[in-house]
């Protein structure tokens, strides 16, 4: 279990049932405040062969956020060895179109919105 | 506030002297002091002229038993000599005013009279005037055999002469105890002067040279030996109230100053938006076409685009919306307009080649600023026909909201654009995500762009305005000029909105093919 913490967000990566969740609000500003956060999502994915990406509790993601998430689904498809599932919900504004574009972005991603 | 002016405060303040702590200290401690002196003299008179009562009369008194036996004797015989002998010697006491032995048929034997004693004032014969008079009953022969009485001794004091020692003590009294109440004041005052009043003073003099505008930079003063006293404590809880003030006003200056920058930022991204919009000339000049365009900013501007652009195979247009809001987000709007026009000036037709170059520039410029801004972008390239029945081609490229078309007969057709393209300036690479669409355009076929200011505009209930309520309003309307249609949109909006603060920009473009 790893987490990270910070002003109205938390990631909580879960090497046990290999899980990734991301939850709360991220505005955090500009990419470079993301780099912690994109380094444990870039770590999540080494030596696993399935990855589930959990959204369903992230209300918020700003643009720099939206991008981080871009270049890791990119990441993980330009590896090839680990089966990504992303998991997101109907209720939440900003994920509809984004993950769809997540999913163009990777075809072999299984998107699942709650 | 200027030096001068707290100066001059300072001696419009001074304090009277009557109304000045050490004037009333001391006016006070005297007054005090006075009264109890006078309290404690008079007890001590009091108690000192009972005891001089009861020793003059017992001093009389063993006087009188002293000279009782020569006196008796003077008496029984008769001798005159005698008795002259024992009443002068009474005599001799100077409190004595008379002296008289008589026999035991009342008549003198011997007698003396002071005269020149001042005759006894009232308080005199108040306080000693029922002791002056003694007198003894003088008896012969011893007592078992029975004594007769001979005759008497009759002495009468002068109170005056009393009275003298006595006033004498109280005048001392008075006098020491004044200058006692005097002493005292002034040690007090002094005291309290250097204790209390004079670190006072300065800690006055230095709240009065308090600049409010620096309220930090006081002169917090030194008291020298207070710093553990409560004058020390009130200097120390001084000075923090002063430095939370300072901190304060700090606060208060750095907001402002932060509003004011925020407020600047704003009317340069306000600026940034307006300055590159196409004329009402550029518009009126393309002849196939007839266009309507609105953009009204947020509050807090946003980074809508759109252009249009007229060049010799046609018009080029452009809609679209970078993510978030100010500055940043202006200055990405304006490299996407530049990168379209260069684009176009460079006669490049293939849309997946436009929007490649398009994403690769705002990409790298957007790493660069390291704000992850991207945005939807939707370009359509416009084409006349002259030949057949349809007026115009359009080719339709790139993601961004949907495309609304009212034919001419009332028939609404919603082009969705999300596979046509990719966020602009959020991946590397687009070019595999870019698709077109080309549509015929006929006579008074109508084309709506937006931005999501629109269909997500709020109502007060958070009810958003939505695609179906737009183009239901674009079909009720397609008949009219393409000015007459954006007037109808923004009225609506308008009214869905109410009273609620515009939170996005809102972009409008109607295209009418003439």
């Amino acid at each position: 279990m790893k987490s990270l913490e910070g002003d109205g967000y938390k990631v909580d990566f879960d090497s046990g049932d290999s899980s990734i969740r991301l939850a709360g609000s991220l505005r955090l500003g500009g990419l470079s405040e993301y780099a912690p956060i994109s380094q444990l999502l870039d770590e999540s994915l080494d030596g696993r062969s399935t990855l589930t990406v959990d959204l369903t509790g992230l209300e918020f993601l700003n643009s720099s956020g939206i991008a981080t998430l871009s270049k890791f689904v990119i990441n993980a498809r330009n590896r090839k060895d680990c089966a990504l599932t992303i998991r997101g919900s109907n209720a939440i504004p900003w994920q509809g179109k984004s993950l769809n574009n997540l999913k163009r972005l990777m075809p072999a991603l299984e998107l699942v919105f709650d | 506030m200027s030096a001068p002016d707290s100066a001059a405060r300072t001696a419009g303040e001074r304090t009277p002297l009557m109304h000045g702590l050490t004037f009333r200290q001391a006016a006070a401690t005297l007054l005090i002091v006075l009264l109890l002196g006078l309290l404690a003299g008079a007890i001590e008179l009091y108690s000192d002229w009972k005891s001089m009562r009861a020793e003059i009369r017992a001093q009389t008194e063993r006087t009188l038993q002293l000279v009782h036996g020569p006196a008796a004797e003077a008496a029984y015989l008769f001798n005159d000599q005698l008795a002259a002998q024992v009443v002068d010697g009474l005599f001799a006491y100077h409190e004595m005013k008379q002296v008289v032995l008589r026999d035991n048929f009342g008549k003198v034997i011997a007698q003396r009279d002071r005269e020149d004693g001042a005759p006894a004032g009232a308080l005199v014969h108040f306080l000693f005037g029922d002791i002056t008079a003694y007198g003894i009953a003088l008896k012969h022969g011893s007592a078992p055999t029975g004594a007769n009485d001979v005759g008497r001794l009759e002495v009468a004091l002068d109170a005056g002469e009393i009275a003298a020692s006595f006033n004498q003590r109280g005048r001392v009294l008075v006098a020491v105890g004044l200058v006692k109440a005097l002493v005292i004041s002034a040690l007090v005052v002094l005291i309290f002067y250097f204790m209390i009043t004079r670190p006072l003073l300065a800690l006055h003099a230095a709240i009065t040279r308090i600049d409010p505008a620096r309220p930090g930079a006081w002169p917090r003063p030194s008291l020298r030996g207070h710093q553990r006293d409560e004058l020390g404590q009130i200097v120390h809880s001084l000075d923090e109230l002063m430095q939370a003030f300072q901190r304060g006003l700090e606060q208060r200056d750095r907001a402002r100053d932060e509003n004011t920058r925020l407020g600047a930022e704003l009317d340069v991204s306000r600026r940034i938006q307006q300055i590159l919009l196409p004329s009402r000339a550029e518009l009126d000049a393309i002849e196939s076409l007839d266009i309507a365009t609105y953009m009204e900013p947020a509050s807090e501007v946003g980074g809508d685009y759109y252009d249009i652009l007229s060049h010799a195979g046609g018009v080029r247009i452009g809609i679209g919306d970078v993510t978030g809001h100010g500055l940043e987000s202006g200055v990405v709007m304006l490299m996407t307009q530049s990168a379209v026009r260069t684009m176009l000036t460079a006669r490049e037709e293939d849309m997946v080649r436009v929007m490649d170059v398009l994403n690769s520039t705002i990409y790298n410029n957007v790493q660069r600023m390291g704000c992850g801004k991207n945005l939807t972008l939707a370009l359509l390239d416009y084409h006349s026909l002259h030949d057949g029945a349809a007026r115009g081609r359009l080719r339709i490229s790139g993601q961004h909201e949907s495309v609304v078309i009212v034919r001419r007969d009332g028939q609404v057709e919603i082009i969705d654009t999300d596979s046509l393209g990719f966020p602009i300036g959020l991946i590397e690479e687009v070019a595999e995500f870019v698709g077109e669409i080309r549509l015929d355009l006929h006579q008074d076929d109508v084309v709506v762009l937006y931005t999501d200011g629109i269909t997500e505009a709020a109502d007060e209930a958070h009810r958003l305005y939505g695609l179906e309520r737009l183009a239901g309003l674009v079909a009720a309307h397609h008949r009219d000029s393409a000015e007459t249609i954006k007037d109808a949109i923004v009225a609506d909006v308008k009214r869905h909105i109410g009273s609620q603060t515009l939170y996005d920009d809102l972009t409008l473009v109607i295209l009418k093919q003439r």
